[in-house]
């Protein structure tokens, strides 16, 4: 990814107008449109998006009617992009109504989501009309809706690909290859953290992380070497470890982030109460 | 480096005339999937032992598919000064009798379909065969032929789709040659645009103007490709268009890569289809031989390649933007436009890039031979030109038909298609496949093109037609067509996935006789959500079945659910 794709081509974006149902906005030119409307406190509820990853538009909640040469057309918020004078409305009827029978659809794919049942009901819908999805042994415990993030951000943040989509249509689910354990997986548990439903389980017990929705995958926990305690797992510290600079590499390593901040703290005293600089942030000249 | 050698067209041209036209008698036995499928491999093999055992007397070759499914097999037989005889329904114990009629320079009446004493190949080239056998009916006079217009299929049945000789002497490449050698590529595609071509997958957005935004479309880097992911059930005319006549895709092809500055083509050609496989492949390899593909064609600056991705089994993956995730060996899955295929970073390996369907490539050569202007005057104002369909399900004669569009359902059904099978009374037909609707007898009289088959709640897609008759619950029809798309549904989107889903447990409900009133407007609400929200084509489009069956059998879905 370049700068320029990031922003930080060091010229500022041009500020465009949108409105929001009547009411007029700023946004970033080409800015997610879901983004600015978030900002603004518009309520749309939306399941698959996040602003790290690349547009998606898979869990058609946030569909939006947009107003254009008089024409207005249904399009999901997360996939629109901010143009000047740009207009939008996020209740009219017609989004309510198909809003309404998606949620039931979640409602059914995902009965045991406590998350997606408070979610609906914010938005008035407490019933299915559809028959519920029971699988008793669902490793995601009956609460995942398909948004993809751990899959996209295994792959595309992590760069490690352990969990994929298997299968297609109804039948597709979140897993590793043949839904055994991956030694592909770090263990970083991004996966879990990005989950809009809590759906993934992981655990650390006895100095490992055990991935219970992955096919029971077991990653070592690195060990504090000052204090002892499990803190992370060993192949994430190394992989980030490696993006360091060798003097701070070498002071971090082996510990826990407690332990870390202590020991940083510990060496910018040490080094202030002489008078010279911090060796972490200009490096020593060999 | 030096190119290729200068393609000899006209010594190429003699020789297949002296191959349809032999100084000998010709036995072409119709070897398309459809004909194989028949016996016609049988046929061809016996063919094989007794011409053979008889020394060289009679040339034995194959044709693809003349398109009147229900005849097959056929067996073309060429007696020189001769007219063409087409036999059908040929067995292979059939075979030695037709033998000895050829040695004796006669043909067997009793399996006689029609006579051909000329063929107009369209491009400007008329095969003259002879005069004689008055008894058999002229082929304008077999009613499943009279109502057609062969454009797209004017070679399928009467030429060896395996030779290029025989392509080339019935006008084929001379357009190629046309548009490489004495068109600017701008001019190319402003013919296309004057003929008015639209889209033949489906879709009907306008080729020429899809061939200059990708023209126009920045970078040096560009892509055409074909898609041969033809897989609506029951519908097969992109098959055959590949297996009768290979060389009409590649030569429209290689006139729309040079009008839109395309060094590299794929063909994105599903593997159930290997006998289109293997034809295309060799089709490409004579090719390149003849110096049509490679470098410097025609002795033009121009090259141009064209490789061939087979599919892995998925329907949506002839959805353009899961097309380029299979063939960038990604998961088939779509995902949202813009950016559109043509625009920088959204087409194949992120260069702009052309998709057309195999029909719309067919449909080129023929247009730069012929004109913009003489294509724009077949068919109606905005909807020009021919359209194949496979005419299928209960209908008399099955087939495949060309006729221009705005030809009206009651001509493809009744005057083409001779109405129900055993005589049975036609009550609807489905057209575009998984996608389309179900339109009522009281409404064939409409035009099949793009705007009225919408209009009625259908749609043109890639052409299949699919007929139904009096005995057909339209309650399990729109059943059969939704779990057709439930198991193609790549599981992506909501709506398309878990609609789909809970759309066939209400139907299967309702065809139980367990449904209620209230399921039915349920049920209504349902495919009504999946058709407003769904990503993208494949679920927009898949509650049709539904849709229309209620508009139009509401009362057969009355007649299931509990009062």
């Amino acid at each position: 990814m370049t700068h320029e794709e990031i922003g930080l081509s060091g010229t500022p974006k041009k500020s465009v107008t949108i409105v929001i149902d009547g009411r007029k906005c700023r946004a970033d030119e080409g800015e997610i449109v879901l983004s600015a409307a978030l900002r603004e406190g518009a309520a749309i509820p939306h399941l698959c998006y996040e602003a790290s990853l690349d547009p998606y538009g898979a869990c058609r909640l946030c569909m939006v009617e947009v107003c254009h040469n008089g024409k207005t057309s249904m399009v999901t918020a997360c996939t629109l992009h901010a143009t000047e004078g740009l207009e939008i409305r996020t209740d009219t009827p017609e989004i309510v109504k198909y809003r309404n029978v998606l949620f039931e659809l979640y409602l059914a794919e995902a009965p045991k989501s406590d998350v997606i049942k408070e979610m609906a009901a914010r938005y008035g819908v407490t019933r299915t009309r559809f028959l519920k999805k029971i699988d008793t042994d669902d490793p995601l415990g009956g609460s995942c809706v398909l948004c993809g993030l751990c899959v996209r951000v295994c792959n595309e943040i992590m760069g490690a690909g352990a969990i994929g989509f298997v299968n297609r249509g109804p039948y597709t689910v979140v897993g590793t290859p043949f839904f055994e354990a991956n030694t592909d997986c770090i263990g970083c548990g991004a996966c879990a953290n990005v989950c809009p439903t809590h759906a993934i389980r992981i655990e650390d017990r006895d100095g490992e992380r055990v991935m219970h929705s992955w096919g029971g995958g077991r990653v070592r926990l690195a060990q504090c070497g000052v204090c002892g305690k499990y803190y992370a797992p060993g192949a994430l510290t190394a992989a980030t470890l490696a993006r360091l600079l060798p003097p701070l590499r070498d002071d971090l390593a082996g510990l826990c982030p407690a332990c870390r901040a202590k020991r940083i703290a510990d060496e910018e005293i040490r080094v202030n109460m002489r008078g010279g600089a911090d060796h972490h942030v200009r490096p020593r000249r060999s | 480096m030096t190119g290729a050698a200068e393609a000899d067209l006209p010594a190429r041209e003699a020789a297949g005339l002296r191959k349809l036209k032999p100084d000998r008698p010709r036995i072409a036995v119709g070897l398309a999937t459809c004909g194989a499928a028949m016996g016609g491999d049988r046929v061809y093999r016996r063919f094989q032992e007794i011409i053979g055992a008889g020394g060289d007397d009679i040339m034995l070759t194959k044709t693809g598919c003349i398109g009147y499914c229900r005849e097959e097999p056929q067996v073309n037989i060429t007696i020189p000064g001769r007219p063409l005889v087409i036999l059908h329904r040929v067995d292979a114990d059939d075979v030695e009798e037709i033998v000895t009629a050829v040695r004796a320079g006669e043909v067997p009446y009793e399996m006689a379909l029609c006579r051909v004493p000329s063929w107009d190949h369209v491009t400007g080239t008329t095969v003259e065969y002879g005069g004689g056998f008055d008894r058999i009916p002229l082929y304008q006079d077999v009613r499943f032929f009279s109502h057609q217009k062969k454009v797209v299929l004017r070679n399928a049945g009467f030429i060896n789709p395996e030779d290029i000789d025989e392509y080339i002497a019935v006008g084929g490449y001379a357009a190629a040659k046309t548009a490489l050698t004495e068109m600017e590529p701008d001019a190319v595609v402003a013919e296309v645009e004057r003929s008015g071509l639209r889209g033949r997958g489906g879709a009907g957005f306008p080729t020429g103007l899809k061939w200059r935004i990708t023209r126009k479309a920045p970078g040096d880097e560009k892509y055409i490709i074909c898609n041969a992911d033809e897989g609506d059930p029951g519908a097969y005319m992109n098959r055959n268009e590949m297996e009768s006549d290979p060389h009409m895709l590649i030569e429209g092809m290689i006139i729309g890569a040079y009008a839109i500055g395309a060094r590299e083509g794929l063909i994105y050609l599903r593997a159930e289809y290997p006998l289109a496989i293997r034809r295309l492949e060799l089709a490409i390899a004579q090719a390149r031989t003849c110096g049509l593909l490679g470098e410097r064609i025609f002795g033009t600056g121009f090259d141009f390649e064209i490789r061939i991705v087979t599919g892995a089994g998925a329907f949506v993956c002839g959805e353009s933007t899961a097309l380029i995730a299979s063939i960038e060996g990604r998961t088939g899955r779509p995902h949202p436009r813009p950016p559109r295929l043509t625009d920088i970073g959204g087409g194949l390996w992120k260069k702009p890039t052309d998709l057309n369907n195999v029909e719309t490539w067919c449909n080129v050569p023929v247009i730069i031979q012929n004109g913009g202007d003489w294509y724009a005057r077949i068919g109606t104002e905005k909807n020009t030109g021919t359209k194949v369909f496979s005419l299928v399900g209960k209908v008399d004669r099955v087939g495949l038909v060309e006729v221009p569009l705005g030809t009206s359902l009651n001509t493809i059904v009744f005057d083409i298609g001779n109405g129900g099978s055993q005589g049975k009374k036609v009550k609807a037909v489905q057209t575009g496949g998984p996608s389309g609707g179900c339109i009522p007898v009281r409404l064939f009289d409409t035009p099949v093109d793009y705007e009225n088959l919408n209009r009625v709640g259908s749609i043109m897609g890639s052409g299949g037609i699919v007929v139904m008759d009096e005995e057909t619950n339209m309650v399990d029809i729109a059943r059969y067509f939704v779990n057709f798309a439930t198991g193609e549904s790549c599981g992506k989107c909501v709506p398309c996935r878990e609609g789909l889903k809970h759309t066939l447990l209400l139907l299967n409900k309702i065809m139980a006789g367990k449904g209620t009133e209230k399921d039915l407007d349920t049920l209504g609400l349902l495919a009504d959500t999946i058709q407003k929200t769904s990503l993208c084509g494949l679920g927009q489009l898949a509650p049709n079945p539904v849709l229309t069956t209620l508009a139009y059998f509401r009362e057969e879905y009355g007649a299931l659910v509990k009062k």
